[in-house]
């Protein structure tokens, strides 16, 4: 159970990117390559203001919030808005990752950092398993975001907007929505909730500069897994990536645990390519 | 005088030449330059630009972004550094086996993630970057883990050591040799289809080109550079470990392609010596080297659209090269088609349904041989369905199209071309940046194959079907009478030429059935004059023509045979005198009741008389 526990809260870390991928799709149907690596900076964030700084908890979620969310509006504005061939979005946004990955790295070194807990450290014993505060936090916490999200893209107009865009973005904007703003509004949103959720990711994962590629990849697993464009499909697909790679660390050995996902990987892409939870559209011409 | 005569005789050089020479320029470089740390640089970036040509042919030739090369790389070197542990230090031999090692992760990765392509390629090949560590660590005893794979042995070639200098050689006429295959793969039919492909994968599909299998041998081929790669790496250290094979390698080689214009051979080089000089230079490398990376792939992406190769390219239009002869169509040149093999397209019962939307319930059409027959119907009343079911883009519900006794229903769009089907685009689809005469002659690719290996030695066979692709295009484009503009860039024509080059571009295969999809939308009157009689010659040449037409009167002046769909269904079908005359045709097409009008007839000569009233 103790290895359940362990591979559900990786799980819920990568549902959490996965969801963040998701936000970005379904407004402006492109994939920001760079988004695990916002949460890697809100993790970092974390570390500096709860260990350097000695700040308050809830102060250091409000300044990842904050910090994160300007720099997802920076990386739209600059990485996104101007990109005219939206096949060049995957460069500019992998580029984007890549400065965060550099940055973190002259910033805060290449060593792992421990990030604290706001509950502390000491593991409890839940269904018979050991398991730290911040894991079962993490778990609980991907839940109530998805359920909050499949909520609002349900009964709220943003959620509606954001749905009748990622459908066909022209006739969106003839009712009237304004789908600039709003795809910039969702990335500014996914970038707040990146920051927020790396200070829970922190204490789990360590802010260390490779945290980025590691997440962006599991991440993209559970969306693959789950299918783009779905909500509930990350919270599966990401709690599947985590256990997958858990019990494969365990009884196969560490360097196994990656090989494993890729293999999950590579089975979706070729048996059910749109995902377990999306149906697959014909082609249109 | 002499002057100019000599440098007329310098222009008269093909462009290949300046390339070649500074490749073999390079090769003797360590005779001029002792410089212990530029010769390293150089090779390094040598290797480096084996790597991102490799990249080039997936992204910039295939249009897709695949970042497998570093895994393939690593290959390569662990091919050539395990090799030479067991006592085979032929580097020849450590050459051919890297490229087969990394073909091997090129197919194996590329499958799965080319069969979605765009993210899930990109993602899958980096995840593949990111196996590499733990693979190696799998395998620890052979390779060393993460410790890295040290004692291998300086390389031999025919059984002969290597001084550093003839090491040195290696690697430049081996950097040089790929680079004339990859130029003459990327000048080739192959390097057409691959720019077919990436207008459109539509397209290329119509064509008969099979979208996976070319995007798969792109990202194939880009193995071998990669394998080459690994193996020269490997034996310039004599020394490999996983942290030489890692994402920011990937990155790197990302930029360097982005830099130099991934959609083109000599970029890579210059993207590859710009990264590898550029960045080695500044003490502070290792401490900025990633950020410096990832602010070269926001640049170049955002605004480099083409990198500098684009960049060189445009100037060279702009000032060297003569402007694109683009001199409007000799109106009065003669139309001669010669024959076309023209076969009998039935349509029987198809019906099709999305979701709950019933788009076609049980029609029929049959298209002869020697005859025109139309297609008409307003709007949404499902046209367009039915040609793309009979190209092969959906698939029917129930039914068969046949193609004389042959079923096509079951079949993917480039085996339904490949069986003779040829269409039109509502809006011509035509490569971007080629001459009209090569953009016809794309349409020769899958029914004369040549394999890459010919394309790229340029055996005999290539050479004998190139010369015939020539000679059919230049027949092509005489019969619809645009041969006058065979040299000029395809993409700048005006709209009716660019519909008669697609007309070219269907026949030059040669076609079974001829699809033109609303062939005469957006033409002005003497356009669409020529165009009629081009379909016409067609025709009598034994063509069977299916024609998608809004364009009441060209229908009603042109087709032998007229079918009127309405909300999925045969409304009509008969001759254009039947067409015209018949109530329902008149109140669903053109929207006219019969009971009010009296004279309904009349009233439609007045509707189909006004230019282009439809559109």
């Amino acid at each position: 159970m103790t290895l359940i526990w362990g591979g559900l809260a990786l799980g819920a870390v990568y549902a959490m990117v996965a969801v963040g991928y998701n936000i970005v799709y379904i407004a402006s149907r492109t994939f920001n390559f760079a988004h695990a690596q916002l949460m890697m900076m809100g993790a970092f964030i974390a570390y500096s203001s709860l260990v350097s700084w000695d700040l308050p908890w809830v102060l250091a979620l409000l300044l990842a919030g904050v910090v994160v969310g300007a720099i997802a509006a920076v990386e739209e504005r600059l990485a996104i808005r101007p990109v005219r061939d939206t096949h060049n979005i995957l460069v500019t946004t992998l580029g984007a990752a890549t400065i965060m990955d550099g940055a973190a790295q002259l910033i805060w070194g290449s060593q792992p950092l421990r990030v604290p807990f706001v509950a502390g450290e000491d593991a409890i014993s839940v269904l018979g398993g050991r398991v730290r505060p911040v894991e079962l936090t993490l778990i609980g916490v991907a839940i109530l975001l998805v359920l909050v999200l499949v909520l609002i893209s349900r009964r709220s107009l943003i959620g509606l907007a954001l749905l009748g865009m990622a459908e066909d973005r022209e006739a969106a904007q003839l009712r009237g929505v304004n789908v600039r703003a709003t795809a910039f509004g969702a990335f500014v949103v996914a970038g707040v909730l990146a920051g927020l959720l790396g200070v829970f990711v922190g204490p789990k994962t360590f802010a260390v500069a490779t945290l980025g590629a590691a997440l962006a990849l599991k991440g993209f697993v559970a969306l693959a897994i789950g299918g783009f464009g779905s909500m509930p499909g990350t919270l599966v697909g990401g709690l599947l990536v985590g256990l997958a790679e858990a019990y494969a660390a365990r009884y196969l050995g560490g360097e196994y645990a990656n090989l494993t996902v890729f293999v999950i990987l590579i089975a979706v892409l070729l048996i059910r390519p749109a995902g377990l939870f999306v149906r697959a559209k014909e082609r249109v011409v | 005088m002499v002057n100019r005569m000599s440098a007329d005789r310098l222009r008269s050089l093909p462009l290949w030449t300046v390339p070649l020479a500074l490749g073999v320029l390079v090769v003797f470089l360590p005779r001029f330059v002792s410089d212990f740390s530029v010769i390293r640089q150089v090779q390094l970036a040598l290797i480096l630009a084996l790597l991102v040509s490799g990249l080039n042919l997936s992204l910039g030739y295939a249009g897709e972004l695949a970042l497998g090369q570093t895994a393939m790389y690593a290959g390569g070197a662990y091919a050539a550094g395990l090799l030479s542990r067991h006592g085979h230090t032929e580097i020849l031999l450590q050459l051919l086996v890297a490229v087969a090692a990394a073909l091997v992760i090129g197919v194996v990765s590329g499958v799965p993630g080319l069969r979605l392509g765009s993210w899930s390629l990109a993602m899958t090949s980096f995840f593949l970057v990111f196996l590499v560590g733990d693979v190696l660590a799998i395998f620890n005893s052979e390779t060393g883990g993460r410790n890295g794979l040290s004692g291998i042995a300086s390389p031999t070639l025919f059984g002969g050591m290597l001084a550093p200098n003839d090491y040195f050689a290696l690697i430049a006429v081996v950097t040089l040799l790929w680079f004339v295959v990859m130029r003459n793969i990327v000048v080739s039919r192959h390097g057409n289809a691959f720019l077919v492909l990436k207008q459109s994968p539509v397209l290329a599909a119509s064509m008969g080109i099979s979208v996976f299998r070319m995007k798969l041998m792109a990202y194939a081929l880009g193995a071998v550079p990669a394998g080459l790669a690994g193996v020269l790496f490997a034996n310039l250290d004599l020394y490999v470990s996983p942290d030489q094979f890692t994402f920011s390698t990937a990155t790197t080689i990302l930029a360097a392609s982005i830099l130099g214009g991934s959609a083109s051979v000599y970029g890579a080089v210059v993207g590859a010596f710009i990264l590898q000089f550029g960045l080695n230079q500044s003490s502070d490398y290792q401490r900025y080297s990633l950020l410096v990376t990832g602010v070269f792939l926001l640049i170049g992406g955002v605004l480099l659209t083409g990198g500098l190769a684009g960049l060189a390219r445009d100037l060279s239009r702009r000032f060297v090269l003569r402007p694109a002869q683009t001199s409007a169509a000799d109106g009065s040149a003669e139309i001669r088609i010669p024959p076309v093999p023209g076969r009998v397209l039935r349509v029987e019962g198809v019906s099709k349904a999305f979701g709950g939307n019933r788009a076609l319930s049980d029609v029929d059409l049959l298209a002869h041989p020697g005859r025109i027959t139309a297609l008409i119907g307003p709007n949404g009343s499902g046209k367009t369905t039915l040609l793309n079911m009979v190209c092969g883009f959906y698939r029917t519900d129930s039914g068969a199209i046949r193609l004389d006794d042959r079923e096509l229903q079951r079949l993917g769009p480039d085996r339904v071309a490949r069986a003779g089907i040829t269409r039109t685009f509502q809006t011509p689809n035509i490569p971007a940046g080629i001459t009209v005469l090569e953009a016809v002659t794309a349409g020769r690719f899958t029914a004369h194959r040549a394999t890459v290996l010919e394309s790229a030695l340029r055996l005999p066979r290539y050479r004998r079907l190139r010369r015939e692709d020539v000679a059919e295009a230049e027949r092509v484009l005489e019969a619809v009478g645009i041969s006058n503009l065979r040299d000029s860039r395809a993409d700048s024509l005006p709209l009716g030429q660019r519909r008669l080059l697609e007309v070219a571009r269907g026949l030059i295969r040669n076609p079974a059935v001829l699809l033109l999809d609303e062939v005469a939308s957006g033409l002005d009157e003497h356009e669409v004059e020529r165009l009629a009689a081009v379909i016409r010659g067609v025709r009598d040449a034994g063509g069977t023509v299916l024609l998608v037409e809004h364009n009441f009167q060209l229908v009603l002046a042109l087709a032998d045979e007229i079918v009127a769909l309405a909300r999925g269904q045969v409304m009509a079908h008969g001759t254009p005198a039947e067409i015209e005359n018949n109530p329902r045709v008149l109140s669903e097409y053109l929207g006219i009741d019969p009971d009010e009008q009296a004279d309904g007839a009349a009233v439609l000569a007045d509707l189909v008389t006004e230019p282009g009233g439809d559109r």
